[in-house]
């Protein structure tokens, strides 16, 4: 149901594995010396400071530079963090009429989704479920979470789900679903009620 | 990157990477908090902290080929080998898709996605396996593509409560929808 930051945490963490492998490779054929026949860099007995690093650092604005990089990694650091926190990004009000000279007609899609949970909770079997809307009002796609005792009949309940839930949300939005993504859970608490019949050791003839 | 769209995303997902990118978040965040306090500290007092003087003996004592420039070497490739691996090795899906019954195709939705999550298809096959006459107790795992049982059964002879088990649940997964079945195995314990 809620959204992850996938895309974004493979794109950087292969960016970043790419650039500190680059170093790291650069780093060892210059210790090894093969840099230094390849490219001509600093022979490899050679120190890495060869300057005065004090004077280097002195300056105002290399001080001004430094906090800068800091800043800059340090806010990407805490976006990137804060990237991870699983999102709904629910839909906004879905704007069902909006030609002004006849008025404005809005709806709050959790509304909607709480309809839709209600119905979907009547299903046999059904132990509790959580609806989501994204999209526009045109555009809407609906993404259901259900949770089913054990002992459900799973095609059966989509098939409902298909045949009821899905029409009459279509029908109250006034157009076809864009995309409908439904997840099924099974309750760990093993059905004791209902279907189950416990023998008595008694056959009935 | 992509999912403020407002759009639905697939619900079969592969690892989203948090845990590498909460530590490299952290440690990019440590970084830059600890520049900006030596840099402002550095403003303050007009001299670079005491702290840096360890760093700064160590780096201008420094030479190409010494052991510490090869250990920092090797380190970053093991940690840049360690990024990239975090990155592209793929990850089992956290769920298992569902084929729609016969007919679902009037639905009125132009796509259409049912998936189980890997604990409910655990869990129906414990469940089910449960109800199989010899079997005292179950746990089951699942992963994408197969399904474990560890059955304890109070039978002196197992005999063929294996295949009973093994064929019975993928029949019930079958039932379910599961498309591809996953493949079912299962450890038979006797505890006469």
């Amino acid at each position: 149901m809620r959204q992850t930051a996938g895309t974004l945490n493979r794109t950087w963490l292969t960016i970043l594995g790419i650039i500190v492998l680059a170093a790291g490779i650069g780093l060892l054929l210059q210790a090894s010396g093969q840099l230094h026949s390849l490219a001509n860099t600093a022979p490899s007995s050679e120190r890495v400071v060869t300057g005065d690093l004090h004077a280097v650092t002195s300056p105002q604005w290399v001080v001004v530079v430094i906090l800068i990089a800091g800043i800059i990694v340090g806010v990407l650091g805490l976006l990137w963090m804060l990237a991870q926190v699983p999102r709904k990004n629910a839909a906004d009000t879905y704007r069902l009429h909006d030609d002004g000279a006849q008025g404005f007609t809005v709806c709050d899609p959790s509304v909607l989704a709480t309809a839709v949970e209600n119905q979907v909770n009547t299903l046999p079997g059904v132990v509790t479920s959580s609806a989501l809307l994204r999209g526009t009002a045109t555009d809407p796609d609906l993404t259901l979470k259900v949770t089913v005792n054990d002992r459900t009949d799973v095609q059966d309940l989509i098939h409902r789900i298909q045949t009821s839930t899905l029409p009459d949300l279509s029908n109250a939005l006034e157009t076809p679903l864009q995309k409908s993504r439904l997840q099924i859970d099974v309750s760990g608490r093993t059905q004791g009620t209902g279907t189950v019949v416990h023998s008595t050791g008694t056959v009935l003839q | 990157m992509s999912r403020h769209d407002g759009r639905s995303t697939s619900l079969r997902r592969r690892p989203s990477r948090t845990v590498p990118a909460l530590i490299v978040g952290i440690l990019l965040l440590a970084a830059g908090v600890a520049l900006v306090w030596l840099t402002i500290a550095r403003l303050m007092n007009g001299t670079w902290s005491m702290v840096l003087q360890g760093p700064r003996d160590w780096l201008t004592g420094l030479t190409w080929n010494s052991a510490g420039a090869w250990g920092v070497g090797v380190g970053a490739v093991v940690v840049g080998v360690i990024l990239l691996l975090c990155a592209i090795v793929p990850g089992g899906f956290s769920a298992l898709p569902v084929r729609s019954p016969d007919g679902s195709d009037q639905a009125p939705v132009q796509e259409q996605e049912t998936v189980m999550t890997r604990r409910a298809v655990a869990q129906l096959a414990r469940a089910r396996c449960g109800q199989i006459d010899g079997v005292s107790s179950v746990t089951a795992t699942a992963t994408g593509k197969r399904v474990h049982l560890n059955v304890k059964t109070s039978l002196r002879e197992s005999g063929d409560l294996r295949a009973r088990v093994t064929d019975t649940i993928s029949e019930h997964l079958e039932t379910a929808g599961l498309d591809p079945v996953p493949r079912v195995s299962a450890t038979i314990q006797s505890n006469a």
